[in-house]
């Protein structure tokens, strides 16, 4: 946290043009938190008598296949950091959607598995349909199922007041019993397997982006090691669609002047139910199509992995760290998705367990939280405050440090 | 109609009351930490984290010394610190407590794991010998009550603990100052402040509190129910103690209450064998449950007024 806001206070030198200030200044909150998650995880390893050059070396071989120590293949490094890229974009656009409208979508964890789990319950099925039509149905399918999960939190929300953390936290373990019951003695359990469902048919299945040959060697490896797939640029195109529709749309405008100022947005003739239902839906869609995505292009079963899956609780983390735009959210992506593949090679390498990467994520969001408001102007809505009011603490301190162009609450207290 | 006939054969037997109860201890406590956080303003979904920490370092300090009572104190304190860091980073620094609260459980499952294999290398951790557990006593005399003797009073230790903190905390919360001043700064901090009440300090109390006790559920976990350390052992317990603190309307005996309800739910499932229910269809339950009540329909929980909302002075 110290890190931050010394370089929160770097840009104040004169003669900085005002765009380059403001982009620094966007900057320094993310950043910092970053170098303060592994100076802080590097004097861990040191602490406990690892040696963190070793360790960080592991993760950035892992991660961007450079520096390598152990004779690792770059470009299969690389695919395997956009394996985890992939579903972490939608996912994070999941999160960063209702964080504009002042909601904290907790649950993209359990709308990613709902679509994973509505992927392949399709793909068996109607595995015998021909790509055209079970590709769409299967992705589709997943992200009306994601929709129907963060819908629930959606409608409660704005029925009840019930607490979207809550719920979603709530939906998040229903999500990830079903998937348990689902393939243990469940209905989609592969017959004679365990912890495994049928495999989807051909047709619901994303096609590889390099050609899947054994026999073709690319990058010195045969071409079918990588599995990068198409849904790479699903995930991509999703990140532009979350970015046109938040500031070139006029349902982006309702979402954003919901987060505003719930009264605000009121008076101007928005309707605040309405935009907290539909946008839990969109996000719910995003992340709903992460986890089909993640079937059909990648795993093209449902397994045990996905008991102890992680992608919707780091999306939190990318969401975060992106400043809920849609460069941040792809940069940020980029940086846990390399986390994430290194890790492996950091424990294989360097001997250190890839759970250091849980305690950086953590660290880093501990940084950033810290940062968090006056970074992005967000207003997050306090646990039971009723819809109709908005935080007045939150509100004010937000205007103060507006107003003061710097955190104001390092030095109280 | 064999199942329902069961199960209510089972609800007549002491063993089935006797899990019940040692089951929702073990949610009890975390639940408890919960309410004194929330009600002091501090919203905090780090319990899961926190009874991680403390049942990770209970078996530690169990293996090392091979003392229980040593180990348990670790274990609270473990909790407490983790706690420390979640009070510190939302109430000092003015985080979001949910992204804290995340973030506390984030840095637990990693921090234990990557912990298990600095310490004790790859090979498993090991398992702490039977009579370095948390002890199971039987009240003389009052244990040779037909029923009730069983059910109350031949439990492990920590189950007279928790019942006894129960008591405790509900009395202190709704009949003493201090419990006032927790319950006034969760509800309007500013006129806590203006009549004196140190909000800072009432909230770093209550958020350290709630972590001593999950470290205290931890211990139990890992020292007490079982015998090692498993990574993710609390395995959502932590969520299902936020869940009984909403279904009890922020209040001790109404945690408990639902606490029993989950606590029952799972012994059931455990005694009986003429339930062919999946059992991951009825861990959905506790969860189903909380979402039935937030619906309404039940009747509202409504949390503390202030709850979430970092403390600024003047700022109002």
């Amino acid at each position: 946290m110290a890190t931050s806001s010394v370089s929160a206070a770097g840009p104040r030198t004169p003669r900085i043009p005002e765009p380059l200030r403001r982009l620094t200044r966007g900057l320094a909150v993310p950043v910092g938190s970053v170098l303060f998650a592994f100076v802080v995880g590097g004097l861990i390893v040191a602490g406990t008598g690892g040696d963190p050059v070793v360790a960080y070396q592991g993760l950035v071989c892992g991660g961007l296949g450079i520096l390598c120590s152990g004779g690792e293949n770059s470009a299969l490094q690389i695919s395997n950091t956009i394996i985890f890229v992939t579903p972490l974009l939608m996912a994070g656009v999941a999160v960063a959607l209702p964080f504009r409208a002042g909601l904290f979508n907790i649950g993209a964890e359990g709308q990613y598995l709902a679509g994973a789990v509505a992927c392949t319950a399709i793909g068996v099925k109607f595995s015998t349909l021909p790509a055209p039509i079970l590709l769409p149905m299967v992705l589709l399918g997943g992200m009306a199922a994601g929709a129907f999960w963060a819908g629930i939190a959606g409608v409660l929300k704005a029925t009840t007041g019930a607490h979207e953390v809550v719920t979603t936290i709530m939906l998040n373990y229903v999500a990830q019993w079903l998937v348990r019951y689902l393939i243990i003695g469940g209905p989609l359990e592969l017959p004679g397997g365990f912890s495994v469902s049928s495999p989807i048919g051909p047709g619901a299945q994303l096609a590889t982006i390099l050609p899947n040959d054994n026999h073709r060697i690319l990058f010195g490896l045969p071409s079918s090691v990588y599995r990068i797939h198409v849904g790479l640029f699903i995930a991509l195109a999703a990140v532009a669609v979350f970015a046109f529709l938040l500031w070139r749309t006029p349902l982006g405008y309702e979402i954003r002047a919901v987060g505003q100022s719930q009264r605000a947005a009121r008076y101007a003739g928005v309707s605040v139910r309405r935009t907290i239902i539909v946008t839990m839906l969109i996000a719910g869609a995003f992340a709903g199509l992460a986890g089909a995505v993640q079937i059909a292009g990648v795993d093209h079963n449902l397994t045990d992995i996905y008991f102890s899956d992680t992608t919707g609780f780091d999306a939190i983390a990318v969401a975060l760290l992106g400043l809920g735009s849609g460069v941040g959210i792809v940069l940020a992506s980029i940086l846990f998705g390399a986390l994430h593949a290194g890790g492996s090679v950091m424990q294989a390498d360097a001997g250190i367990s890839s759970s250091l990467v849980l305690v950086l994520q953590a660290l880093i969001l501990f940084s950033i939280g810290a940062n968090f408001l006056s970074a992005i102007k967000v207003r997050l809505p306090a646990i039971g405050r009723s819809r109709s009011t908005p935080p007045a603490a939150i509100a004010a301190a937000a205007t103060a440090t507006e107003a003061t162009g710097a955190p104001p609450e390092k030095d109280t207290s | 109609m064999t199942v329902i006939g069961d199960i209510l054969h089972l609800l007549t037997t002491a063993d089935l009351w006797q899990a019940a109860l040692a089951a929702s201890v073990l949610l009890l406590l975390p639940a408890l930490g919960g309410v004194i956080s929330e009600r002091s303003g501090v919203v905090n979904i780090a319990m899961e984290g926190m009874m991680l920490t403390g049942a990770f370092f209970g078996v530690v300090a169990d293996l090392a010394w091979h003392n229980v009572w040593l180990a348990t104190l670790v274990a609270i304190v473990a909790g407490g610190a983790m706690a420390l860091i979640h009070a510190v980073v939302s109430i000092r620094f003015r985080a979001d407590q949910i992204v804290s609260g995340i973030a506390i459980n984030i840095f637990a499952a990693g921090m234990t794991v990557f912990l298990v294999r600095r310490i004790y290398g790859v090979q498993d951790i090991g398992h702490v010998g039977p009579s370095e557990l948390l002890p199971n006593l039987s009240i003389p005399i009052l244990d040779q009550i037909p029923f009730v003797g069983q059910v109350l009073f031949q439990q492990n230790v920590v189950v007279y603990i928790a019942l006894f903190l129960l008591v405790l905390v509900q009395v202190v919360l709704f009949r003493t100052r201090i419990g006032l001043r927790i319950r006034a700064v969760g509800e309007h901090p500013h006129a806590a402040d203006t009549a004196g009440i140190n909000v800072y300090w009432i909230r770093y109390g209550a958020v350290i509190t709630s972590g001593l006790l999950s470290g205290l559920a931890g211990a139990f976990l890992a020292i007490g129910i079982s015998n090692t350390f498993v990574p993710n052992m609390t395995d959502g317990r932590g969520y299902i103690a936020l869940a009984a603190m909403i279904f009890g309307k922020w209040t001790p005996l109404g945690a408990f209450l639902a606490c029993l309800i989950f606590g029952l739910g799972e012994a059931i499932y455990a005694n009986n064998s003429t339930i062919h229910v999946s059992q991951y269809l009825l861990s959905m339950l506790p969860y189903i449950l909380v979402l039935v009540v937030l619906t309404g329909v039940i009747g509202r929980s409504n949390p503390p007024a202030a709850d979430g909302i970092p403390y600024v002075p003047g700022a109002e």
